[in-house]
């Protein structure tokens, strides 16, 4: 039962732009499948409780890295995708080993990335003269082109976002089903006990850190490629880092489907205010967005996803006492 | 050469004063409510807009429209408590820090709102004053003169009087703080209140001496943050030290190279005490 419901979703889901939806519809689409697909990424780390506000570095190094290549080297974004995540993978490496051999955790973990975070925004603007700065930089057009992963419609940048989207679940599920995902859990109940156990702390804290931070710069690659603009505030810095962290964890960070679940409602929240109250007074749809998530901190703690999941559960094991509470967490 | 930096150095102390105020305001609401208050620099934004909308707009003096805006950003801290900090106090770490990120949107755009995106400046003409080859501008001079004051008259409430010894109790241990007859929720409230009030004082000091936009509190809530934690979280005498260490840091740097490289130099430096001394200069050894 649960399985037809999951394929005439999918079904849905892949025929939504054959039925000559609106190019809005779309790009409100891709938008989500995009930061969903980042916000699935950090959740792997933040599901073991390695809180990070400042993945706006991973996205910002990526996304710079593969549009200067492009436009200076013309490289191709794909290979950029690859050299862009390997130095934020490296930069994860250094920074969480920094971190993890020290013992950082916690509150201290949170802010020491969002300091990273600003600071590669900070390079990115000191070194205008290359990055354009403050004002960002556009890259060069050269039409629809696979290699060059530009499309003048929008149908194509909706599959291949999609596509990395469903990439990054799956990894998800792999990382949940590994024997990586026992040891973190360990670590996050008690490092010190797990330590004892003989429990390789170090290793697969920056393990999971990697990966996070290689789907971060994919996925800036991805938005720079569909915006063809960059710019050091929207992709690296505080304002990026706080809103993927915002959207795994209003979602609920603990499932598959919670980033997704937590960036579709963002995103649409942050559309239709936009477009219903934004035109009146700039900033008034920004306020209304900052408003809804604090009180939804304030009332949903567990993510939306979770909470409704809670209910779910609670309903269900009241009903039969027998049902497995499911695999998850 | 060296009167340039004889200059830094000098007026970086000056700013050093002033970021000590952010620093205690800081420091004392963690150290008693244990909830970092992430846009504690966007208040002082606010505070400044209110001061310039009283000069500006409706032609308040300056020394009224700063007492006023104390009072109103004292309101705000009040405020603050009940409807956001006060129903998160029970919620894991992450939720609080997120909810009062997601203040840092509210209150920029808030002010973007009502007073645009454009600079407003108090403007006010102080004389420049000068000692050899150092050039000070009065009003910096007066906001460090201020700031200590305000901090020794703070150091004084906190250590001479019975709220002071409340605040303190609380900050050291709620629980027996309770057993005393002492009421931590009174006391939460008053440390947001007194927070709010200094984020309006702040922001009378910095009135004549920068103008105000929407993102100003940014910088400002980074830099309280590394110095914050450079003196140890929760630390007032920590965080005394650490404003002006950072002070004047950041002054020699932005005169040797930048601001931005001034502001990567500070956080860098903000990375390099969480790694090796996350308890600050002056913190107690924890269990990380």
């Amino acid at each position: 039962m649960k399985a037809v419901a999951k394929i005439i979703l999918l079904g849905l889901v892949i025929g939504f732009p054959l039925v000559g939806v609106s190019p809005y519809l779309l790009h409100v689409a891709t938008l989500i499948f995009i930061w969903a697909f980042i916000a699935t990424g950090w959740s792997y780390m933040g599901r073991f409780g390695l809180v990070s506000l400042g993945h706006g570095a991973f996205i910002g190094i990526g996304a710079y890295t593969a549009g200067l290549l492009f436009n200076h080297f013309s490289l191709s974004p794909w290979a950029g995708m690859i050299v862009g995540g390997i130095l934020a993978g490296v930069m994860a490496l250094v920074i969480g080993w920094a971190c993890f051999r020290f013992g950082v955790m916690g509150d201290y973990f949170a802010l020491l990335t969002l300091a990273l975070g600003e600071i590669v925004s900070l390079v990115l603007v000191a070194f205008r003269d290359y990055t354009g700065g403050s004002l960002g930089f556009t890259l060069k057009r050269v039409g629809s082109s696979w290699f060059y992963l530009q499309f003048e419609d929008k149908a194509y940048f909706y599959y291949i976002a999609l596509s990395f989207l469903l990439a990054a679940l799956f990894l998800w599920r792999c990382i949940d089903r590994s024997r990586m995902q026992k040891a973190l859990r360990a670590i996050g109940e008690d490092e010190i006990a797990a330590a004892t156990l003989g429990v390789r702390i170090v290793k697969y804290k920056l393990r999971v850190t990697i990966m996070s931070a290689f789907v971060a710069a994919i996925g800036g690659v991805l938005y720079a490629q569909y915006v063809t603009y960059l710019n050091p505030h929207t992709l690296a810095g505080v304002g990026p880092s706080l809103d993927i962290a915002f959207k795994a964890i209003l979602g609920g960070m603990y499932s598959l489907w919670g980033p997704t679940v937590g960036t579709t409602i963002i995103v649409v929240l942050e559309e239709y205010i936009r477009v219903n109250y934004g035109a009146k007074y700039v900033g008034i749809s920004q306020i209304a967005y900052g408003v809804a998530l604090v009180l939804l901190i304030i009332f949903m703690p567990k993510g939306i996803f979770g909470t409704m999941e809670e209910k779910i559960r609670r309903v269900l094991s009241g009903r039969s006492r027998s049902r497995d509470p499911g695999q998850k967490h | 050469m060296e009167i340039v930096f004889l200059n830094a150095l000098v007026n970086g102390i000056l700013l050093g004063g002033v970021l000590a105020l952010l620093a205690f305001g800081l420091n004392l609401i963690f150290g008693v409510v244990k909830v970092i208050h992430m846009a504690y620099g966007q208040c002082v934004m606010l505070g400044m807009y209110v001061i310039y909308t009283l000069k500006v707009i409706y032609g308040v003096p300056l020394l009224v429209a700063s007492a006023v805006s104390v009072v109103i950003m004292g309101v705000w801290g009040t405020l603050l408590h009940l409807l956001v900090i006060r129903p998160l106090l029970g919620a894991e770490r992450l939720n609080q820090l997120l909810a009062l990120a997601g203040l840092i949107v509210v209150f920029e755009n808030l002010a973007h709102v009502i007073w645009g995106a454009d600079l407003r400046g108090v403007r006010v003409d102080l004389p420049i004053v000068s000692l050899g080859n150092v050039f000070l501008k009065t009003s910096n001079l007066l906001a460090f003169g201020g700031a200590l004051v305000v901090l020794g008259i703070l150091y004084g409430v906190l250590h001479k009087t019975y709220v002071g010894l409340a605040i303190r109790a609380v900050a050291q241990d709620r629980e027996c703080a309770t057993l005393m007859g002492i009421n931590p929720g009174r006391i939460y409230l008053l440390t947001l209140t007194i927070g709010g009030a200094l984020t309006g004082l702040i922001a009378a000091f910095f009135s004549p001496i920068y103008s105000v936009h929407p993102h100003f509190g940014g910088s400002f809530t980074l830099m309280a943050f590394i110095i914050v934690v450079l003196g140890g979280m929760g630390n007032l005498a920590g965080g005394f030290i650490g404003a002006f260490i950072i002070g004047v840091v950041t002054s020699f740097a932005a005169v040797i190279t930048s601001t931005e490289v001034a502001e990567i130099v500070a956080l860098t430096i903000f990375i390099l005490v969480v790694l090796v001394r996350p308890q600050g200069l002056l913190g107690a050894r924890r269990a990380r």
